[in-house]
């Protein structure tokens, strides 16, 4: 099994990059700017696994918020809710989208004078992915 | 043909095309919302104390004399509350951007008034438009209003022995009437679209 995950994070550390041909690909990626006077963030984004086996994600960190949660908003019978993501799951060849009034990343506790946001995806202490993006204002 | 004569043509000839333009103006059909819930008959609010933005005492009369889009939330929502209020933004400017001369004012009531103080709302909520409405207060006085309303919330932890917690809490969005009555709702989802096509029409229907 170790040496499973171990062949797995090599593969997928060697392509960790937006490359279409990448074992886990992000797309899509978007972080909102903080609002002014606000300590939060959300993220939203597409994980493709291209690999042959199921890639389990259980912990996001950025270095530029101190905090980063991994979140599923829902609206059952006109209420919304949002609850903990304790882990998620992506089978082979599936996508798991990160979206408005879904899964979603909450990123609180920004650092000052944010130019760009750094996300690492683990499977335990295993960086699989790493992704820098420009976040984006909440209302141009 | 004689001018009398002429006189007398012309003269039933418009009353023919104004009786016609009448009887298509009586009989045509008067415009639906297509998304929205139109109440048969509105609802007074219900009389509550809470505090605008600026820290000032407001009641049911901050609705009076305009339109309202009234949507309960609270700032430390990452997700649905920001894009709630990017919709209804998007949709005012875009209402007025086609020459109405009247857009609802948006107005967020906190369904978190413990870390919600009316400082972190007004910045918040002056984010999405420069005449928005952010009202926070007493818990107390909030229930008058949701429950007057059937608007529900509940706080909720969002992982266990974090601490940290949620709101949950109803995503309608309410139409108050510048009479200060709930005129009409939103349902969700809410897209731009469904506030650009109903909204002139419940305005003009009140």
């Amino acid at each position: 099994m170790r040496t499973k995950l171990l062949l797995l994070t090599a593969c997928l550390l060697a392509a960790c990059s937006s490359r279409g041909d990448a074992p886990l690909l992000a797309t899509d990626v978007i972080v909102t700017r903080s609002l002014p006077g606000m300590q939060m963030s959300a993220g939203y984004l597409r994980l493709t696994n291209n690999t042959q086996a199921t890639i389990t994600i259980n912990r996001v960190t950025s270095p530029d918020f101190g905090s980063v949660e991994m979140h599923e908003s829902s609206l059952e019978n006109g209420i919304a809710r949002m609850r903990a993501l304790q882990d998620f799951s992506i089978p082979p060849g599936q996508t798991v989208r990160f979206e408005r009034g879904g899964k979603h990343l909450m990123l609180t506790r920004p650092g000052e004078d944010i130019d760009t946001v750094t996300l690492d995806f683990f499977a335990d202490d295993t960086l699989l992915l790493s992704i820098t993006v420009e976040p984006e204002r909440v209302v141009e | 043909m004689s001018p009398s004569n002429k006189l007398r043509f012309l003269v039933l000839v418009t009353a023919a095309v104004a009786g016609a333009w009448l009887s298509f103006r009586m009989h045509a059909p008067v415009a639906q919302p297509g998304t929205a819930t139109v109440l048969a008959a509105p609802e007074v609010l219900p009389e509550f104390s809470l505090l605008d933005q600026h820290g000032q005492p407001v009641g049911r009369e901050v609705f009076y004399g305009h339109w309202s889009l009234l949507f309960f939330g609270f700032t430390n929502c990452p997700d649905i509350c920001p894009t709630t209020l990017q919709v209804l933004a998007a949709a005012k400017r875009e209402l007025a951007g086609q020459g109405f001369k009247t857009v609802p004012q948006i107005v967020l009531i906190s369904v978190d008034p413990e870390r919600d103080t009316p400082d972190i709302i007004g910045r918040y909520i002056n984010h999405f438009g420069d005449d928005n409405l952010g009202i926070t207060g007493n818990l107390e006085e909030l229930r008058k209003l949701t429950d007057g309303l059937g608007i529900y919330f509940a706080k909720s932890p969002v992982a266990a022995n974090t601490g940290n917690y949620s709101v949950d809490h109803s995503a309608v969005v309410l139409v108050i009437n510048p009479r200060g009555q709930f005129q009409a709702l939103f349902s969700t989802p809410h897209t731009i679209e469904n506030f650009t096509d109903d909204l002139p029409i419940i305005m003009a229907g009140n």
